[in-house]
């Protein structure tokens, strides 16, 4: 297929470098410089898709990001496909691959689009809501074929094969589009020596300079743009986006920018020969003061049938005539509000076809663009509008006639006139979407005809979006912008910029027009389409007004005016106007709905960034974590931290299931000798002289005799009386205390201390360090440790001079270390903390000396085993913010007579806190010795009762002990402790319920003489 | 202050020390190395890294009197001795991180302690819990831009600063000790994921890791 509609020159396309690509499956033509909008355009490809709720034939309207219809789904494969992407904002690579994202089986032959035509009449708004609303379950039914008639693009299935990141920023001048304001403000400002960062959508740079008939200082405006260009290039402190749309503007001046960086280029990254490169790139910026030149959106006109392929709005017809070498067809009827879109006819005549008519809506137009008109031989028709466009797979002609915009109804005779083409403007929109994402509302400006942004702090605005419309305005309201946003940054002003001189253009006075009458009325006239990518036409939104939807809000709501990735773009301002004349009240009246990020839709790639895979989260591992991998460790995920879970043995070829590895792990340091991996405990050092008094604040127990030498236990509430942490904390001089706290909870610990010391007792003179990384800590414990460590350490092992709860420091395979008698498995117990960069020798010696012993490391489950048959608690896994140290049956670690009221206190002398009927902890013993109960599972003490039944606890620990030779549990259990020996039941979701005898929480060696051996 | 425990935590023979990178370095058959490479990596394992805390004024006396060097008492701080070997960081009001070489940390201590008696003030070697990571080559910034939100620019992080931010999902310590280098300091726990992440983003400028 040649491309029919391509100029045989002209455009900015490099008609030397071919590129081929695919769309619906045939194959086409284009050139580097195209979009894919423009490469369409040029192979007379009219139809791209079909609408989403009346699959009416829809062809391309616009030439960037407001295009409404042109909405493909690209990408060859699988695990390139990519939704929702405007084929206007699409550079055209060689092999790209698009497809329609609506139709079905195809967009020529739509089935959807019979019920649209003989059903379009009945598909008011709230059709879906109305007409399937019941049985109310059969909406998901209903719902998968409507999305299947309707279709939106999809997400690929596999894996994207490309990656995504992103880029923080800092500047003083953050310019948001490189037109000409946009290009002026970035010079003016960057001359000042401020930090700009200048962005923009587009494929180039330059905006509506691109495709401008104006000249500056005598030359093309291309000329200018490049000598722009090359100016902010060379300086170090600009920074140039472009392909870069800024799609979120966010408090304090943070602006979310996202470049493609390779999507113009081919499928993946890898396609396009940079492996290595990001696809996408999301920019975070905090600038000092925004200058906004988004420019401005051409109105099209609401008549009748205006979304059949070959209407268009008209800028876009300049573009493609003067930006892309293409023209959109043969003969060409513009309907028009203003001056400005005299150029798509001049244009058209230009390239060497046919100008059939100009039909303007005022009575007198007068500026320098309609005489040209005249001038070029135009038949210009004044006082009327296209009321309707005829055609069925596209324009085949406009209906014509004189209207009365007062009244809202046309006058006199109707004229047709032949034609293929229909370019239509009612006039400009500032683009104010990012102004409105700071959540400020647009004003009405009634001068313009437009809105334009309310007032943002730190933001300023240059050009069409601030209504400087006409290029010397446009230049020297950018240049101005630019430097006021230097200066108010700190900078000291540049001096003027030399400007290049414009020939300035006279511009008749535009005329308010929107909806176009139309001799039928109601429901009879053919669609007037307000909003073509959602669907919403002129008589929605008035029947919405009839239902009594008021506030332009409801409105929207109500029909899906501005919803989605086209949030509103081309439509909203039509809608209102019209939602405005059925209310019989004013614009601003009306007002706008609320636009939001994004301004187009983004990539989730780009969103999620290079955080995904192994660096969605840290991996955290200790000093030892080589090791472990290489015994075999199964790894249990704490917090951020991998610990060992398990170390399962192979035996012939076979792996260790975890419940025999747990078995023996347990029964290695019940009657030999374990060894445990206990870094990630957190630890804080803490120093000063009055450490011990801070300590005696934050934990529930005593400290003020703790000698050094010492180590003793501790629990920390909030300030609400429930356990928020334990651990040990050991003395190390008399002003100086090591704290150990939860693995999980070692940062807020720290932040905890902090906050108490600086908001409440700066007094105290005390300082915390956090030393968790630093040392590595090994528990060497069962019965077999002394032993073991009598050969690798000089330090003492007496069991008298080395006691329960002392430490020591000297020396352990050679390096130093302190080495603590705590015991969190209820055997004797030795944990070694040694400087990390050295535990891994300590660990390995100990491993050499351990061999006749049967040293067997053991992970996170053995521990767990082990230290609930000891009853000791996990804070978060037996307590959960709402237990008490009275429900854990620990009042011996509470100092209610300490002299100072430390955290919690008072809160455990509240009535609630106190009540008898509180849920405590207890040991719980299955009746049957081969049932693990479920953690969670609740308790009841009537297995008979009907559902809901009286819940009276929970189980928060269970384990097999392979010493039992038992399931067994910790619960808690309202009166717990009342109920020593009763039994309770378990029923669980299976139907099953099981029994359990209620006991003490110590399942082994109550007394405690094991760790003292 | 008195009635605190010193303790030499370094012993007499350290060839057989990890560092916190270890595990990284040999997890990879070959280190990365770029013909051209825009970023270079490399760790400086085995420093002596002391936390100081205490007021500016009686630390600045003792860090005069002790190492030669004034304390940097503006926000963001970094000073080197000469030899660059030492430094001193400020992190907060009333905190200071101290770098000297490998061995050096443990007589400083003391040094130190001696030299401020009686006043309040702590100091905690954290040698074991950190590392020092050094970045070049003409991308680094742009390396640091992927990774951290403060800015970068050197008109706003000129040589001679220093600050604690947030790395990605870690927390770290960013300095510029000099023109063309950065220096970052990891947690030894994180010290898996920094690195993998800067190796990350650094691919498209092509990277070296130099042991």
């Amino acid at each position: 297929m040649t491309q029919t509609n391509r100029l045989s020159a002209g455009g900015r396309i490099d008609r030397s470098h071919g590129l081929e690509f695919t769309f619906n499956g045939q194959r086409y033509q284009g050139f580097a410089g195209d979009t894919l909008a423009s490469a369409l355009l040029a192979n007379g490809v009219d139809i791209i898709n079909r609408s989403f709720k009346y699959s009416r034939a829809r062809g391309i309207v616009a030439a960037g990001a407001e295009e409404p219809n042109a909405v493909v789904q690209l990408g060859a494969r699988e695990e390139t496909q990519v939704p929702n992407v405007r084929a206007t904002q699409q550079g055209l690579y060689d092999g790209l691959v698009a497809r329609s994202t609506n139709g079905w089986p195809n967009v020529q032959r739509d089935v959807m689009s019979w019920v649209g035509k003989l059903g379009g009449n009945f598909m008011p708004p709230g059709f879906y809501y109305k007409t399937f609303m019941s049985p109310a379950s059969m909406w998901m039914t209903y719902e998968k074929y409507i999305r299947m008639g309707a279709g939106l693009g999809r997400a690929p299935t596999v894996a994207d094969p490309d990656i995504y990141d992103h880029m923080h920023h800092h500047c003083d001048v953050m310019v948001i589009g490189a037109g000409a304001a946009g290009l002026a403000a970035a010079l003016s400002a960057a001359r000042s020596g401020a930090r700009v960062i200048l962005c923009d959508e587009q494929e180039e740079m330059g905006g509506s300079l691109l495709d401008s008939r104006d000249t500056l200082d005598g030359v093309s405006a291309v000329r200018w743009i490049e000598q722009t260009l090359n100016e902010l290039a060379s300086m170090e402190t600009v920074t140039l986006l472009p392909r870069t749309t800024a799609n979120g503007y966010h408090d304090h001046n943070f602006v979310t920018l996202h470049e493609r960086r390779t999507e113009h280029l081919a499928d993946t990254a890898s396609d396009a020969g940079f492996p290595d490169m990001p696809r996408a790139r999301l920019h975070r910026v905090r600038a000092t003061r925004v200058v906004l030149a988004t420019g401005t959106h051409e109105r099209p006109l609401v008549y009748a049938n205006n979304d059949l392929p070959g209407n268009m709005v008209a800028g876009a017809v300049s573009t493609y005539i003067r930006r892309y070498g293409v023209i959109p067809g043969n003969s060409l009827v513009l309907t028009t509000s203003n001056d400005h879109a005299y150029r798509a006819a001049l244009d058209w005549q230009e390239a060497g076809r046919k100008v059939v008519a100009i039909v303007d809506a005022r009575a007198n137009p007068d500026g320098d663009l309609v005489r040209q008109a005249c001038d070029s031989g135009i038949r210009v028709i004044t006082g009327s509008a296209v009321i309707e466009a005829k055609g069925t797979q596209r324009v085949s002609g406009a209906r014509v006639s004189a209207v009365d915009l007062d009244h809202f109804v046309i006058t006199g005779r109707i004229e047709d006139l032949e034609c293929d083409t229909i370019a239509s403007s009612g006039g400009y929109s500032p683009v104010v979407h990012l102004s409105s994402h700071t959540g400020t509302r647009p004003q009405w400006d009634e001068n313009l005809l437009g809105f334009v942004p309310g007032e943002v702090k730190g933001m300023l605005m240059a050009g069409g979006v601030a209504g400087h419309y006409g290029l010397d305005n446009t230049l020297s309201d950018g240049a101005r912008a630019g430097r006021q946003a230097a200066i108010d940054s700190g900078f000291d002003e540049a001096g003027e910029l030399n400007l290049p001189t414009v020939k300035a253009r006279r511009d008749g006075p535009a005329c308010a027009i929107y909806q176009v009458p139309h001799e039928k009325k109601g429901l009879r006239v053919p669609k007037q389409f307000v909003d073509m990518q959602n669907d919403v036409t002129a008589s929605a939104i008035e029947l919405a007004t009839r239902e009594g939807f008021e506030s332009i809000e409801h409105v929207k709501r109500y029909t899906a005016l501005g919803f989605g990735t086209d949030q509103g773009k081309l439509g909203n301002i039509n809608g209102m106007a019209i939602a405005a004349r059925c209310l019989g009240r004013s614009i601003p009246e009306v007002g706008t709905t609320v636009f939001r990020p994004n301004y187009t839709p983004i990539t989730f790639g780009a969103i999620v960034g290079r955080h995904c895979d192994e660096l969605f989260d840290p991996k955290r591992y200790t000093a030892l974590h080589q090791w472990h991998v290489e015994y075999g460790a199964e790894f249990e995920d704490v917090g951020q931290w991998k610990r060992p879970w398990y170390f399962p043995r192979n035996a012939n070829g076979k792996k260790e299931s975890m419940h025999d590895a747990v078995a023996r792990e347990c029964l290695a340091v019940r009657q030999g000798v374990g060894i445990l991996d206990a870094s990630t405990l957190g630890k804080i050092d803490i120093q000063g002289p009055d450490a011990r008094e801070f300590l005696g604040r934050v934990y529930t127990n005593k400290w003020a005799k703790l000698a050094p030498g010492r180590v003793r236990y501790g629990l920390m509430c909030k300030d609400d009386g429930m356990l928020m942490d334990d651990g040990t904390t050991s003395c190390l001089g008399d002003n100086h205390f090591l704290m150990t706290t939860t693995t999980g909870g070692a940062a807020s610990v720290l932040e905890w201390l902090e906050v108490w010391h600086q908001t409440e007792w700066p007094e105290l003179q005390v300082y915390f360090n956090s030393v968790t990384d630093h040392w590595a800590t090994m528990t060497v414990t069962g019965p077999e440790a002394r032993k073991l460590m009598s050969e690798v350490t000089d330090i003492d092992l007496d069991r008298e001079q080395f006691k329960f709860m002392d430490w020591k420091e000297g020396n352990v395979a050679g390096v130093p270390a302190r080495v603590f008698r705590i015991s969190f498995t209820g055997e004797l117990a030795y944990e070694i903390n040694v400087q990390a960069n050295y535990a891994m020798q300590v660990w390995k010696t100990l491993f050499e000396h351990g061999e006749k012993y049967d040293l067997t490391p053991y992970g996170t489950e053995t521990m767990h085993v082990l230290r609930a048959e000891k009853g000791l608690i996990i804070v978060g896994q037996d307590t959960d913010g709402s237990v008490t140290p009275e429900d854990l049956g620990m009042h011996w670690a509470i100092g209610y007579d300490k002299p100072f009221h430390w955290i919690g206190k008072r809160a455990l002398s509240r009535p609630d806190t106190m009540r008898g009927d509180r849920k405590q902890l207890v040991g719980l013993k299955p009746k049957d010795a081969n049932v693990v109960l479920e953690e969670g599972a609740q308790i009841v003490l009537d297995p008979n009762q009907a559902i809901p039944m009286s819940m009276v606890g929970h189980v928060t620990s269970s384990y097999y002990s392979p010493v039992l030779e038992s399931g067994f549990a910790l619960a808690v259990l309202k009166e717990g402790r009342e109920r020593m020996g009763q039994t309770v039941y378990l029923p669980m979701s299976d139907g099953k319920t099981h029994e359990a005898e209620v006991v003490s929480t110590v399942f082994i060696d109550p007394k405690g003489e094991r760790q003292n051996v | 202050m008195s009635d605190v425990q010193e303790f030499q935590t370094r012993p007499t023979d350290t060839s057989k020390a990890e560092s916190p990178l270890e595990w990284s370095l040999h997890e990879q058959k070959s280190l990365p190395h770029a013909s051209n490479p825009g970023v270079t990596l490399s760790e400086k394992p085995f420093l002596g890294q002391l936390i100081v805390r205490g007021g500016a004024i009686v630390l600045d006396e003792a860090v005069r009197e002790v190492m030669d060097m004034a304390l940097p008492a503006k926000p963001h701080a970094l000073v080197s001795d000469d030899s660059g070997e030492r430094s001193i960081q400020w992190l907060s009001p009333d905190e200071w991180l101290v770098i000297v070489p490998g061995g050096e940390e443990f007589e400083l201590e003391q040094k130190l302690r001696k030299s401020l008696g009686q006043s309040h003030f702590s100091i905690v070697n954290v040698s074991g819990g950190q590392t020092v990571l050094s970045l070049k080559g003409n991308r680094a910034r742009e390396v640091l831009m992927k990774s951290i939100s403060y800015d970068v620019h050197p008109q706003a992080f000129p040589v001679g600063k220093g600050v604690s931010t947030v790395f990605a999902k870690a927390t770290i310590i960013l300095r510029r000790p000099e023109e063309n280098g950065w220096e970052l300091v990891i947690r030894r726990s994180f010290a898996d994921y920094c690195y993998r992440w800067l190796l990350d983003a650094s691919r498209e400028y092509g990277v070296s890791v130099v042991r």
